[in-house]
């Protein structure tokens, strides 16, 4: 009962965030992808950095058994092509599956659009699994595969140095690009 | 009244000089999907999409439904993610209400989109491609992007290079190709 009651909380705090930060907004959305405007890049690099520092520090105190990690495997050629497809969904419409329930939560006619059309990807998907899906994701299946195994260093090490890059590189990349150019 | 002229890109969220909204927000997100991997798990949506399809089909078509292994192997609804998504909506309406925004009913994002029928076009074949390429590689923006590099995956950074590569190109696109 408890990790429901847990990931709802987090689901209202995540729903704020990305509403407050207007990653919920589409034209938002496709404004980053241009590359014309960083905001929601820079929030979600700042994001992963500090949970991933955060993350691997209390797993180095409290050992990472106490951890509720959950490495999704490497299947290269499975990821790569559906992220290739997600990207070409998230230029055409500028949502991903989280931002459209959090836009239908402010009122967003279009999100509700969005996540119809995910209902029907994911419908789609199921029945295409076993014949066309699965034997993809089979090639160049790795595994279980993180940075730190791939470098041979600690994970708390690679974590913050990785964190500290990461950070780096966002303070330093202008928000609204065109006003720097 | 009629809008046939995509919006100009909305301004960035303000927050003060020193600290942006991004990053205040982010760091926050951070703190928020670390305390997550503690208590019950990595943050992660786009699995909740088959797993509403399962519990129809289980209903509608049971037969077919126990017989399909994604279904089997994604499992009943009654999961933390189902719940994390039922906070996205929660938290998108709360915010919004709190800070009196009132979000428009459509934006229009590409100029191809001259429409309203255009612009839910986009949603929803754009909607489609997301959930369908976020469960061929197991994952979307938050279980694989967000979670997956937080916990140093190799699988969430191959993901996330994927997503930008087509995702530039094709808001790129999109925008040059209807001028």
């Amino acid at each position: 009962m408890t990790p429901l009651i847990l990931s709802l909380l987090a689901g209202v705090a995540m729903g704020a965030l990305i509403q407050r930060v207007r990653a919920s907004s589409p034209a938002m959305i496709a404004a980053n992808l241009r590359l014309e405007n960083l905001s929601i890049i820079k929030f979600m690099a700042t994001t992963i950095a500090v949970g991933a520092m955060l993350a691997y520090l209390l797993a180095a105190f409290i050992g990472p058994e106490a951890m509720h990690f959950d490495i999704k495997p490497t299947y290269v050629v499975g990821v790569l092509i559906g992220g290739l497809i997600f990207g070409v969904g998230f230029g055409l419409g500028g949502y991903c599956p989280g931002t459209c329930v959090v836009g239908a939560g402010e009122g967003r006619k279009d999100a509700l659009w969005a996540i119809l059309g995910g209902v029907v990807g994911a419908l789609i998907f199921t029945l295409v699994f076993s014949s066309v899906i699965a034997p993809i994701n089979k090639l160049m299946d790795y595994g279980k595969v993180t940075l730190d195994q791939v470098l041979h260093l600690p994970a708390v090490g690679v974590a913050i140095g990785l964190g500290a890059i990461v950070l780096g590189i966002v303070y330093m990349l202008p928000t609204d690009v065109k006003k720097r150019s | 009244m009629a809008t046939s002229v995509p919006q100009a890109p909305p301004a960035a969220a303000a927050g003060s000089s020193k600290f942006p909204a991004w990053a205040t927000l982010g760091a926050i997100f951070g703190v928020v999907g670390a305390l997550s991997i503690w208590t019950w798990g990595p943050i992660g949506v786009s699995g909740t999409y088959p797993r509403f399809i399962g519990a129809i089909l289980r209903r509608v078509t049971p037969g077919y439904a126990f017989a399909n292994p994604y279904l089997e192997k994604m499992g009943s609804l009654i999961k933390p993610e189902t719940f994390l998504v039922i906070g996205l909506l929660i938290g998108g309406f709360l915010a919004a209400k709190l800070a009196g925004d009132k979000a428009q009913a459509e934006e229009y994002i590409h100029p191809g989109e001259t429409s309203k029928s255009k612009r839910y076009r986009d949603a929803f074949l754009g909607g489609l491609l997301i959930v369908f390429g976020a469960r061929m590689a197991g994952g979307c923006t938050s279980g694989h992007i967000i979670s997956g590099i937080t916990q140093l995956s190799i699988s969430g950074m191959i993901f996330a290079a994927g997503v930008f590569a087509t995702g530039i190109i094709t808001a790129k696109l999109m925008h040059k190709g209807a001028k």
